[in-house]
């Protein structure tokens, strides 16, 4: 191990420390809560990261994964079962459920725009099933409300959050992960090579399934109440893609910058303007795609050039710090090498 | 070596985040400052002995100003603002405590008549305000969202405009509804029209719709279950889903089976869609008892004649007999041109109630003010209030009609401003 390597590890224990500590450091539940959100949303955008930044499957109904852990995990821990079994099941479930559209989708070869449409379709289908099936609200039991405790659920969902960061950088660095990136970039070509398109966008599917109903079922042991549509709606499709978007798409760090700033600036935004943040997030994404398609990983780049005045030549961008758009095509006109990250 | 840059940047932007977010932190919500300066406390205490008092007692509400629920929102807002003017222009709350009157800081929120933003708003107010006491917003559903709210964060929560009976056998005892409840009204409603149509004439056979909501399906239920006792029979029980467009198959269904009485509880919206349709489609109810939709005061302008006859339970109306509520009406009237509407006086009300509690407590703890308000009996612009274990309130169920484009109150008949009118006219005649 280098010195550089060592020094990057022993920040990274003492920053997880630093997290996991936060509660005993005696802040306010304001701050937790909004930590909270933070760990939530970097697994929802890790999670989509994996099938629409890695495998250039844009999905926009990644709520249906979201949603469905949370129904699968409410409804067994308000029934009384134990909180392991709940979040197990919200994730097994969605992978189920992933695998009933996968499954015919990508046999059929439902590429780009048709798939993107198809997720949105479903989610929406899905949202509006459960607004009839299950009209009436949930709620936390009692008991759990009464002596509501923020402090073991940042610790849970903080272990989660660190989980699907685990596991999504496992994959990436793996040979399912090259196999991965190599059917984003080219399905085809992928294929010519012997890599098995369909196996790889399946398995990312399932992942991005599973990890996504994970972070449903924090969330519903999180909430003390909400209704069980909500979860299904259209915010929880569109903001993991603005967020990875916004961090740097095809990256694992990407998400993770991207849920920070979404969540800080969500934040500061809604009590500065209200309702208009979204107008300003829907100008943000586009700003970013068209000028910083490498998301803040990019800008963060850049300006290491200009402060190490390294040739822009010699520049090594990440798998898609370049980017690319909704139909999963790489935005850049030219690629300079494709480390994993 | 990627990735430990990659872990440098996440950690510092996490350390960042978390230090960013110790600091300050500012809202712009809708603000209600005290209208007039607080005044000197009465010297009932050593000032030397109490402790430092706050500036203010903070109240938190997160109301439905816009959305669906809007219109309903309307009429609470300016209740909690006038009775909170009312109080401050008295000091404010006398708290033993300190030994002197602090005044009440309002803070109200629209949460858009969306019950997960009016949970995020909550918990904005529990964590930045520090309220004492939270005031609800408006309709069955909002408030089933929030009441967990202010079990969970311990404040004690006063909250009308909604009848869900579900939410007070949760087992909650933060939250206090001086309001009626689903069971009162599914059986006033037919204790009424017993008590006021004579046997033969009565609307006996009855339309359900009801709205796929926890309260339209609770008080659905109800009204089913409580109807062949009193001797009406349900001829037709049609759901539909919020925001429904075409309501006409049900409608029709209602007139083919010769219903003469319909109930149901739309949204202010689907109130108007539904209204329209049985004008269009012919069938005019003999009665009809339309929660929520008509509570708004535009209800007799959007409708014109078509909203007539229809009858309400608001929780309230400005005729009533009881101490305070002239005075209501004239601030309401100076401000807005009429009596106060339907869901002001009970707002009014529970900044009433919450104050009572909190003088009673003597103190600004929260459990002390929430059991000081459990065990209140006082009056009130509604009338008397007290409250069951549960915290439903014990208190008057009016009935409402439109009449001529006005509210007329028609129960109970010692407060009536007009007898019940009956059987409704054909839309097609008006």
């Amino acid at each position: 191990m280098t010195a550089k390597k060592g020094i990057s590890l022993a920040l990274l224990v003492a920053g997880v420390a630093a997290l996991w500590l936060v509660p005993s450091m005696g802040v306010s539940d304001s701050l937790l809560n909004l930590l909270i959100l933070m760990f939530i949303y970097t697994m929802l955008a890790s999670s989509w990261n994996i099938l629409g930044g890695y495998t250039g499957q844009v999905n926009l109904g990644h709520a249906a994964f979201f949603g469905l852990g949370t129904l699968v995990a409410r409804i067994l821990y308000t029934g009384g079962r134990p909180l392991f079994l709940a979040l197990l099941a919200a994730c097994v479930v969605p992978v189920a459920f992933s695998m009933l559209i996968g499954i015919p989708a990508f046999r059929l070869r439902l590429r780009g725009d048709y798939f993107t449409i198809g997720t949105l379709a479903l989610s929406q289908i899905l949202y509006i099933t459960i607004g009839n099936v299950l009209p009436k609200i949930t709620y936390l039991p009692i008991a759990d409300i009464q002596n509501y405790q923020l402090g073991p659920r940042y610790h849970i969902i903080l272990a989660s959050a660190l989980f699907t960061i685990g596991v999504a950088y496992a994959l990436v660095k793996s040979r399912l992960g090259l196999g991965m990136v190599a059917v984003r970039e080219n399905e085809d070509a992928a294929e010519s090579l012997g890599i098995n398109a369909f196996a790889h966008k399946l398995l990312a599917l399932a992942v991005s399934a599973f990890l996504g109903g994970l972070t449903g079922g924090a969330y519903a042991y999180y909430q003390t109440s909400y209704y069980f549509n909500y979860t299904f709606s259209p915010p929880w499709s569109l903001e993991p893609v603005t967020m990875t978007f916004i961090g740097g798409v095809g990256t694992i760090h990407g998400p993770v910058i991207g849920a920070v700033f979404f969540v800080l600036l969500k934040e500061w935004l809604v009590m500065k303007v209200g309702e208009y943040h979204l107008i300003i997030f829907g100008v943000l994404f586009l700003l970013v795609v068209l000028f910083l398609p490498g998301g803040l990983v990019e800008a963060w780049e850049r300006i290491r050039r200009v402060f190490t005045h390294r040739p822009a030549g010699k520049i090594v961008l990440s798998p898609s710090a370049e980017g690319s758009d909704l139909s999963g095509n790489s935005l850049a006109s030219e690629r300079k090498e494709v480390p994993m990250i | 070596m990627r990735t430990g840059k990659a872990v440098v940047v996440i950690t510092v932007l996490l350390i960042g985040a978390l230090v960013v977010s110790c600091g300050p932190q500012t809202a712009t919500p809708t603000q209600a400052p005290p209208t007039v300066a607080p005044t000197k406390a009465p010297p009932t205490a050593a000032p030397t002995q109490a402790p430092p008092a706050p500036e203010y007692i903070e109240f938190g509400a997160s109301i439905p100003l816009t959305g669906k629920y809007g219109a309903l929102g309307a009429m609470v807002k300016p209740g909690y603002e006038i009775a909170v003017a009312d109080i401050n222009a008295q000091g404010g709350v006398y708290v033993a405590e300190y030994g002197k009157k602090i005044p009440i800081r309002l803070t109200i929120y629209d949460d858009e008549s969306d019950p997960t933003k009016a949970v995020s708003k909550l918990e904005s107010l529990y964590a930045e305000q520090k309220v004492v006491v939270y005031l609800g917003g408006a309709a069955s559903d909002m408030h089933a969202a929030t009441a967990a709210v202010a079990e969970k964060n311990k404040v004690p929560y006063l909250g009308i405009a909604f009848a869900l009976y579900s939410i007070h056998q949760q087992g909650y005892r933060y939250l206090f509804s001086p309001f009626p409840k689903s069971p009162a009204q599914a059986r006033d409603v037919f204790e009424i029209l017993n008590a006021s149509i004579p046997k033969g004439e009565r609307p006996t056979k009855v339309a359900i719709f009801q709205e796929t909501t926890d309260w339209g399906i609770e008080l659905g239920n109800l009204w089913k279950e409580n109807a062949p006792k009193y001797g009406y029979e349900v001829v037709v029980y049609e759901t539909y889903a919020p925001r429904a467009e075409d309501m006409s198959a049900m409608i029709l269904k209602a007139k083919e089976a010769g219903a003469e009485t319909l109930l149901t509880v739309p949204s202010p919206p689907d109130g108007i869609t539904m209204v329209k349709q049985m004008a269009e489609l012919g069938w005019t109810p003999k009665f009809t008892l339309m929660i929520r939709a008509p509570e708004n005061v535009a209800w007799g302008e959007t409708m014109g004649k078509n909203g007539d006859y229809v009858t309400i339970f608001p929780g309230w109306h400005y005729a009533v007999n009881f101490p305070g509520v002239d005075e209501l009406n004239a601030k309401y009237q100076a401000q807005f041109g009429r009596p106060a509407d339907l869901l002001t006086g009970p707002a009014y009300a529970c900044v009433q109630i919450a104050a009572a509690g909190i003088e009673k407590a003597g103190t600004l703890d929260r459990d002390a003010i929430r059991d000081a308000i459990a065990a209140i009996q006082m009056m009130t612009v509604v009338g008397p209030v007290n409250f069951n274990t549960d915290g439903t309130g014990n208190v008057l169920n009016p009935l409402v009609q439109w009449q001529n484009g006005k509210q007329e109150l028609v129960w109970p008949p010692e407060h009536a401003t007009a007898p019940l009118a009956y059987p409704a006219v054909p839309f097609d005649q008006r």
